[in-house]
């Protein structure tokens, strides 16, 4: 066997976790009758096994499922954890076998019940479970490949198809506009519907790489503070043009006591172009496209945005389906409505990466509503990663203040101005010191200002700082921006030894931080910050 | 009042024909220029008041160009609009950390463009108007 075999099992190192001495020696002796040349190691508790494969990752685990450490489905779940790789086979008592069986589904690779043990057996379970683990790590690998292939073709793809694209879309731009001669209204008609054409290819294009993207979950998304009604607004009013050309009224329902959520704007506003869009196009001529935002009753951590048509409303086999990627409802398809049916698929990944959820309530001839939940805006929720250790507040939180002047500064007038100013700049301002990603700074002419969290004591503050006024400096234009001014205060942290949670404590110091910014933004010199040189 | 001059660098020799049409129609002189080499000496040579720039181009690349231009003592000033097919996930930022003044993925939408063109050239934009 092992001359014909395709694994030489005289590499094979076996780690048996196994806490019974009995079940052990057992194991040890058919190990031995099998003369498999494999090398053997065992320990009995859950925590050295894991020691033991983080040192040498064995070439299969023999794993019991009741350790003095670990119980049941926590026992495998740890070591495929840990080692992803690794192959496992479970010993299970005949009072577990239903366990083993059930972790066959999350990754283990055969069980063996304990007792029922045959050199035989245990030698082909081994092997087996090798060549398995072997299959599925190649099968994943080339899944990969094929993924990373499909990507670079269709990125490619849709740059080549621009580029022509291009060239029609500005010279039918350039008969429009009467750059190359006067046209009559017929061939201003047709050269309309070709600009059309050209604005839904355009779309088409887009769609496919976005869709490539959320696939292989190459989205990114960059989340800030900001005003839900706002986005809501914009996507309306970039809309009302194809409402207007449908005949469907557009309106718009705002709660005004919606707070800010945390959002990537481009992104939500890609969201909600893509709704208003569907909306319109399955709704007659004469019907209405509402877009409502509201908090969420069910979840106050939520906003809840929805938009609601007047259309011809879908089936209940296309309303589970209608997220998936490439659907398209077979009942509606005519020329006005095709697409490549990514539009609601990519608005469901977007969604999702927002930590948001999106569906669709809808009945035959009744229309449908599309709805959506985006995350409140929480400093203290936002912090919480960088301010906390372990379960516990870090010792030493800095904020540093970047700003930066332009030389003909306007001079600040109104007061009330200034305040909302401020606020503005506080939600869209605070950046967390995880990778130190700065906002390009150019100029403009008006004060720009931003502020970093840290974590750090003020030795490492002073050679941050350092690094974000080189950083910003080796920007573009910068040379004659203005002025750069970067500063920085402590925050005072909440003493630790009254029964506060930790929540509790983070939102303590959400809320000083807040303090701190809004202060120095309104100018009030304080006397604890303190400037770079 | 004497014209701005635009400089449009792009491998396609139709792009570079309708950006002609609509610039002058706009009231912009033009120069061209098909690859990332000849792009500095017709630079050089003309002094643009701007310069249009597609990323994918034969001799050296648009980011070649990018800093060829941020390098040279008298074209740094000059502001860059990327005009490309590529993709702005992957793009944009990178040229706006290499020196340009702005990045739009072709095709553009002109009103767009012509807004960005008037917003950045010499004179609008505070960087080049400030006192030396």
């Amino acid at each position: 066997m092992n001359s014909t075999g395709t694994i030489n099992t005289s590499h094979t190192h076996v780690l048996l976790i196994e806490d019974n001495p009995g079940d052990a020696d057992l194991v040890r002796l058919r190990l031995i009758e099998g003369d498999s040349g494999s090398t053997f190691s065992s320990v009995n508790r859950l925590a050295d096994g894991l020691a033991s494969m983080a040192k040498e990752p064995p070439s299969v685990v023999l794993l019991d499922l009741n350790l003095p450490d670990s119980h049941g489905a926590d026992t495998f779940r740890k070591v495929l954890e840990q080692a992803p790789g690794v192959p496992v086979v479970i010993l299970s008592g005949q009072d577990d076998e239903v366990l083993a069986v059930k972790a066959l589904h999350q990754g283990v690779q055969d069980y063996l019940v304990k007792g029922d043990i045959t050199s035989n057996h245990l030698e082909r379970a081994m092997r087996y479970a090798i060549e398995r683990q072997a299959l599925t790590r190649s099968l994943e690998m080339s899944r990969q490949q094929q993924l990373e292939f499909k990507n670079q073709f269709l990125s490619h793809v849709s740059h080549e198809l621009r580029t022509p694209l291009t060239c029609i879309h500005q010279f039918v731009t350039i008969l429009l506009d009467g750059l190359a001669g006067d046209i009559n209204p017929e061939q201003r008609y047709h050269l309309g519907t070709v600009l059309n054409s050209v604005h839904q290819l355009r779309a088409m294009i887009r769609d496919l790489l976005e869709a490539t993207r959320a696939e292989s979950g190459k989205i990114r998304i960059e989340p800030r503070c900001i005003a839900i009604g706002d986005l809501i607004k914009q996507a309306a009013s970039m809309m009302s043009a194809t409402a207007k050309e449908k005949q469907v009224a557009l309106e718009i329902g705002l709660d005004p006591r919606i707070p800010s959520v945390y959002a990537d704007p481009d992104r939500v506003l890609q969201v909600l172009i893509n709704l208003i869009d569907n909306g319109i196009k399955f709704t007659p001529s004469g019907g209405t496209v509402l877009v409502k935002a509201c908090l969420a009753e069910a979840d106050p951590s939520m906003v809840y945005v929805s938009v609601a048509d007047t259309g011809r409303g879908i089936g209940p086999e296309a309303k589970a389906l209608i997220f998936e990627r490439l659907y398209q409802d077979p009942n509606s398809i005519d020329n006005r409505c095709a697409g490549l049916g990514l539009g609601l698929f990519i608005s469901k990944e977007l969604v999702e990466l927002h930590g948001g959820r999106i569906w669709v309530a809808s009945e035959i001839a009744n229309g449908s509503t599309f709805s959506f939940t985006l995350p409140l805006y929480s400093l203290a929720k936002l912090l919480f990663p960088v301010i906390t250790y372990e379960g516990q507040l870090r010792d030493a939180i800095v904020l540093v203040k970047v700003e930066l002047t332009p030389l003909s500064n306007p001079p600040r007038t109104n007061w009330k101005d200034v305040c909302r100013q401020s606020l503005h700049t506080l939600h869209r301002c605070v950046y967390l010191d995880k990778d130190l990603v700065l906002p390009v700074m150019r100029n403009t002419d008006s004060n720009e200002t931003f502020f970093v969290v840290a974590s750090v004591d003020m030795e490492r503050a002073e050679v941050m700082m350092k690094r974000i006024r080189e950083q910003l400096e080796a920007g573009p234009g910068f040379r004659t921006a203005g002025v750069l001014k970067v500063s920085r205060s402590d925050v005072p942290l909440p003493s630790t030894g009254d029964s506060k949670s930790l929540k509790e404590l983070v939102q303590t110091v959400a809320e000083r931080i807040t303090e701190t910014v809004v202060l120095s933004l309104l100018s009030k010199p304080d006397p604890k910050v303190q400037t770079d040189a | 009042m004497e014209k701005s001059k635009i400089l449009i660098i792009d491998d396609d020799p139709d792009l570079r024909r309708a950006l002609k049409i609509r610039l002058r129609a706009n009231n912009y002189e033009t120069v061209q220029a098909s690859d990332g080499y000849s792009a500095i000496s017709v630079a050089q040579k003309e002094q643009p008041n701007l310069i249009i720039l597609d990323l994918g181009l034969p001799a050296g690349d648009g980011f070649v160009v990018l800093e060829r231009l941020q390098n040279s003592d008298t074209l740094s000033n000059i502001p860059v609009i990327v005009l490309t097919a590529r993709d702005p996930q992957s793009n944009e930022q990178k040229t706006l950390q290499a020196g340009a003044a702005a990045f739009f993925q072709k095709p553009a939408d002109n009103n767009e463009l012509l807004d960005v063109i008037r917003a950045t050239l010499p004179g609008t934009w505070p960087g080049t108007a400030l006192p030396s």
